[in-house]
């Protein structure tokens, strides 16, 4: 089955098609970018899908990044593949982003846990971590860049170097070491290898993990208060 | 001809398939909205990242309902549309990206259509109006009254240089304690006060450039209401009818001035044409069809669920859009500004 993925949440677009009969085939393409995520999707998807014979009507299904991320990008990912779900009439599968940027180390490489941290400002981060078979260790949240070490110490069982991936990586990595845990912030690149959200999705599924947004963060919005005549009022 | 159209602007979710038939009538096949109102009303407006979150958790389905109820598939179609603004970004970026996505994976023409155009052709889907005619558009958004010449030629004739009429309406029903959305409260304790109980001016009366002006009013709404200590549902009764008044009398005098400059700058003109949600206010649409009774001149008032904001609008701009050729490509952006006369000068700012 080929399966078009497509990743607009962080600071890249990228979509790519694999097939997991045909592990030969691959066609994809990732351009970094900071914004203009909604003008650069459709025209990059249709130079993906024109490498693939057939086009379209070969997808056996679709996987996007459902965040966290940035809420404008997310969607736009979002609202692209559960249109092309719908036009194709096959299934969407989501991907978080923290699990596609740890799941290159936890495939390939790693002995011990890995935590994947994305800079949310203000000294947040969005942070989750998993065992190194995969499983999750601490589940996907918003946290000071503290509270998100904190999280990682109550899951420190043995003694193993934590991997630390995500732009959010090095503050977090900074608090570790004050706890005094053993952590390695790897160099790997802030954005998700969009081959791993085409293979997380083609295991994920779609009933269990719906394309819906994962913002982990309440719209900024207060509510307002009342009329003139309710302040007149005594 | 059929054409799916999707609007996502503002606080409607709203997909819609429109068939253009044979001898160039419109009909509609199928015209889904759903509101957001819930979800901003404790708000007491529109919150732009609520707007966009709940587009997007909807409008899948929400198409998907559409070509269901008008018993087509997406193959059927021969073109999608979609608005691209103005409007609230985050929420246009849901829709433009989801018809590119649709037009792309089908092999469909993608339309990107001007919102303000999709409620100015609304009077040609329902009722076949042909060019010229002038546009009152009264919106939550925006005030304007607009020469339509053609697809794509529109005029400025005026517009408001401070709020929008909806958004006055709001505005009033918010310091009067009233829920939101205000129009329809307004309205609705309007229907029990007394309109001359206040005298409350009558913004650019006797003006003969085309413009509207609400602050002028709002405050002195705010002032009268604000001198009566805990005033009862009868005081609010009044201020209602009393403001509705003096909006109804402005939008007559600004419609005269509207329609004189259309007559000098373009010649006859074939209709009136109202489009926007404050064009559901009973008393507006009935000074409406008096003063175009006595200038003999053809009202056309679309049916509320196609003054505010819909689907069927939007396929229909792309119906027309499409049948003169005129298709975007997949790297159109949204455009949260986006006036319909290109050389009207700026917006005052940007609410016209
Ligand atoms: N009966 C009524 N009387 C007066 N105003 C009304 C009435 N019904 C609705 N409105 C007003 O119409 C506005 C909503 O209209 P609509 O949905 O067309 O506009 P919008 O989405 O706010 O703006 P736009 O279409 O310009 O982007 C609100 O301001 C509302 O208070």
């Amino acid at each position: 089955m080929k399966i078009l993925a497509i990743d607009t949440a962080l600071q890249a677009v990228s979509a790519c098609v694999v097939d997991d009969e045909d592990l030969d085939f691959e066609t994809r393409e990732t351009i970094a970018m900071e914004r203009g995520h909604a003008e650069a999707l459709l025209p990059l998807i249709d130079r993906v899908m024109a490498q693939v014979e057939g086009g379209f009507s070969e997808l056996g299904r679709v996987a996007v990044t459902v965040g966290p991320g940035s809420f404008t990008g997310l969607r736009v990912g979002l609202a692209a593949a559960r249109a092309i779900g719908l036009a194709c009439e096959i299934p969407v599968v989501g991907v978080s982003t923290l699990a596609a940027l740890a799941a290159p180390l936890i495939i390939h490489q790693n002995p011990g846990p890995v935590a994947v941290a994305i800079d949310a400002r203000h000294g947040n981060v969005y942070f989750a971590a998993f065992e190194s078979d995969g499983r999750a260790l601490v589940t996907p949240r918003i946290a000071s860049a503290r509270e998100a070490a904190e999280a990682l110490r109550q899951e420190e069982r043995r003694r193993e170097t934590t991997q630390l991936v995500g732009s959010g990586a090095a503050l977090v990595a900074i608090e570790a070491e004050k706890l005094g845990l053993a952590v390695e912030a790897t160099a790997e690149s802030f954005v998700p290898d969009i081959i791993f959200v085409a293979r997380l999705g083609l295991l994920g599924d779609p009933d269990l993990a719906p394309p819906r947004p994962l913002y982990l963060k309440a719209a900024d919005a207060r509510p307002q208060s009342g009329s003139v005549l309710a302040e007149a009022a005594p | 001809m059929r054409v799916l159209g999707i609007e996502t602007t503002c606080d409607e979710t709203a997909a819609a398939v429109v068939q253009l038939n044979p001898g160039g009538a419109g009909e509609i096949l199928s015209n889904e909205v759903m509101s957001q109102i819930a979800e901003h009303a404790a708000y007491g407006g529109v919150v732009p990242e609520i707007a966009a979150r709940a587009h997007i958790e909807v409008l899948d389905r929400l198409v998907a309902r559409a070509l269901y109820d008008a018993k087509v598939k997406l193959a059927d179609l021969d073109g999608i549309a979609a608005a691209a603004g103005p409007g609230l970004i985050g929420g246009v970026i849901v829709g433009l990206t989801t018809a590119k996505a649709l037009a792309l994976a089908s092999r469909k023409p993608f339309i990107a259509v001007n919102h303000l155009e999709a409620h100015a052709l609304t009077a040609r889907l329902t009722d076949g109006v042909e060019f010229p005619y002038l546009l009152l558009l009264v919106s939550g958004g925006h005030t304007q009254l607009v020469a339509v010449k053609g697809v794509g030629d529109y005029l400025r004739l005026g517009s408001t240089v401070d709020d929008a009429v909806g958004e006055a309406f709001d505005k009033v029903a918010k310091m009067l304690g009233l829920p939101y959305p205000g129009g329809p409260e307004v309205e609705r304790m309007a229907a029990k006060g007394d309109p001359t109980r206040f005298d409350f001016p009558r913004p650019m009366q006797g003006r003969a450039k085309p413009d509207f002006s609400l602050s002028g009013l709002k405050t002195a709404v705010r002032l009268a209401a604000q001198r009566i200590h805990s005033p009862s549902q009868t005081d609010v009764a009044d201020l209602c009818a009393s403001f509705q008044a003096a909006i109804v009398d402005m939008m007559i005098d600004r419609s005269r001035a509207g329609l004189r400059l259309f007559r000098e700058r373009i010649g006859d003109c074939n209709a009136m044409v109202v489009a926007g949600g404050v064009g559901a206010n009973g008393a507006i649409r009935r000074a409406l069809s008096r003063f175009c009774g006595e200038s003999g001149l053809r009202l056309i008032l679309p049916p509320p669920q196609l003054c505010t904001d819909n689907g069927a609008m939007i396929a229909w701009a792309g119906i027309e859009r499409l049948s003169l050729g005129l298709v975007d490509d997949m790297t159109f952006a949204a455009r949260p500004r986006w006036p319909l006369d290109s050389n009207a000068e700026a917006a005052h700012h940007g609410k016209a």
